[in-house]
């Protein structure tokens, strides 16, 4: 077994080992399909205004719930800074209902997004709650417009419901 | 609607290349011309992404970074005080957006160790069934042992040599063509461990 300073390489196997590192980013790992459209698709969020700070939730680490992250039904939750937003997702035949819990709660106003399907909106009531019926299917980005303080609009990174 | 808005007028940036062009996006989209920013998406989505990646994150998560980080591109966009060097602020911002992810992940998911045992690898997954060969797995195993930095240096390395990266070799300083000792002694290790893989060949 030879170590890794043995030697320099000249500069065809240093080719040759690039080409190896060139096949995995290009084959074993590539950009997943589509990573580019549903990127586009989250940052065109209309009326961003400039006195209006814009944040970006984190999805809270679903490895337990892998499955919600491939479209299946269930409860996913997100946050940034103090906000924590847990959504329910329940089938209704072809759509689907978005029951949702905002901590802490407040009157804000919640905007779910859905790639080439427009959007639907809706206020939380004091207690934090909101649904949201009849909501297509597809790629998914939720906004939350927090009033009261420093308006803010907290988005989310797409994900497949 | 101004005439920078019509769709017939031709994009500031085109016929541009490189940082340039990047930086042309970066100033029209600061004048609210939304298809520079797809255009950044377009063309520097893998960089991103393979920056993400790069510090181990699996598939999943390093989707969500990318998208974060085009997030903070839009909301920072009037703060990206050099727009020629918008390639090294996204390098600089998905390093840290991957690193906070990476932190809360290994935070929450606290194995016992009679569990952790049990886990066979913190290996990163590659694509589904892309490893296909015995050559692949092997590749694959070799990467992902060499030091982080080797690794995010390396998938560079590769962006920066294409055409169509030269902002990344600009952000990188790095000499079209060159390789560099840094680089050079990553793929000296990455020769061995492929050649420790079935303990020499």
């Amino acid at each position: 077994m030879r170590t890794m300073d043995d030697y320099e390489m000249d500069p065809a196997e240093q080719e040759f080992w690039l080409a190896q590192v060139a096949r995995l980013v290009d084959e074993l790992d590539p950009v997943p399909p589509g990573l580019v459209e549903r990127s586009q698709f989250a940052i065109a969020i209309e009326d961003i205004d400039a006195e209006v700070e814009l944040e970006a939730a984190r999805w809270a680490d679903q490895r337990p719930l892998v499955g919600v992250r491939g479209g299946a039904p269930g409860t996913i939750t997100f946050f940034v800074g103090d906000l924590t937003v847990m959504v329910n997702v329940t089938r209704t035949g072809e759509r689907q209902r978005i029951d949702g819990w905002l901590v802490p709660a407040g009157e804000h106003g919640v905007e779910v997004r859905v790639a080439d399907h427009g959007s639907t909106a809706t206020t939380a009531d004091e207690g934090g709650r909101f649904v949201l019926t009849e909501v297509p299917r597809g790629t998914t980005q939720i906004l939350v417009r927090m009033n009261g303080g420093k308006p803010r609009t907290v988005v989310t990174p797409t994900v497949e419901l | 609607m101004t005439e920078l808005h019509t769709a017939r007028t031709n994009p500031p940036w085109e016929g541009l290349e490189g940082s340039e062009r990047h930086a042309a996006c970066v100033i029209a989209a600061r004048e609210g011309h939304k298809e520079a920013l797809d255009v950044l998406v377009a063309e520097l989505t893998p960089l991103v992404w393979h920056i993400a990646r790069g510090t181990g994150l699996e598939r999943a998560a390093a989707e969500d970074v990318v998208q974060t980080v085009w997030l903070a591109l839009v909301r920072h966009v009037d703060k990206v005080t050099e727009p020629k060097a918008v390639a090294g602020w996204l390098i600089t911002t998905t390093r840290r957006e991957a690193n906070r992810t990476r932190q809360r992940g290994s935070a929450q998911v606290e194995l016992s160790p009679e569990v952790a045992e049990h886990v066979p690898s913190t290996e990163p997954q590659p694509e589904a069934e892309a490893l296909r060969t015995e050559r692949d797995h092997r590749l694959w195993s070799a990467f992902h042992r060499l030091d982080q930095r080797c690794q995010e240096l390396l998938r560079l390395t590769v962006l920066a040599g294409r055409a169509e990266y030269r902002a990344v070799a600009e952000a990188m300083r790095m000499p079209h063509g060159s390789i560099g000792p840094t680089r050079g002694r990553c793929l000296n290790s990455l020769r061995a461990l492929y050649d420790d893989g079935d303990g020499g060949r």
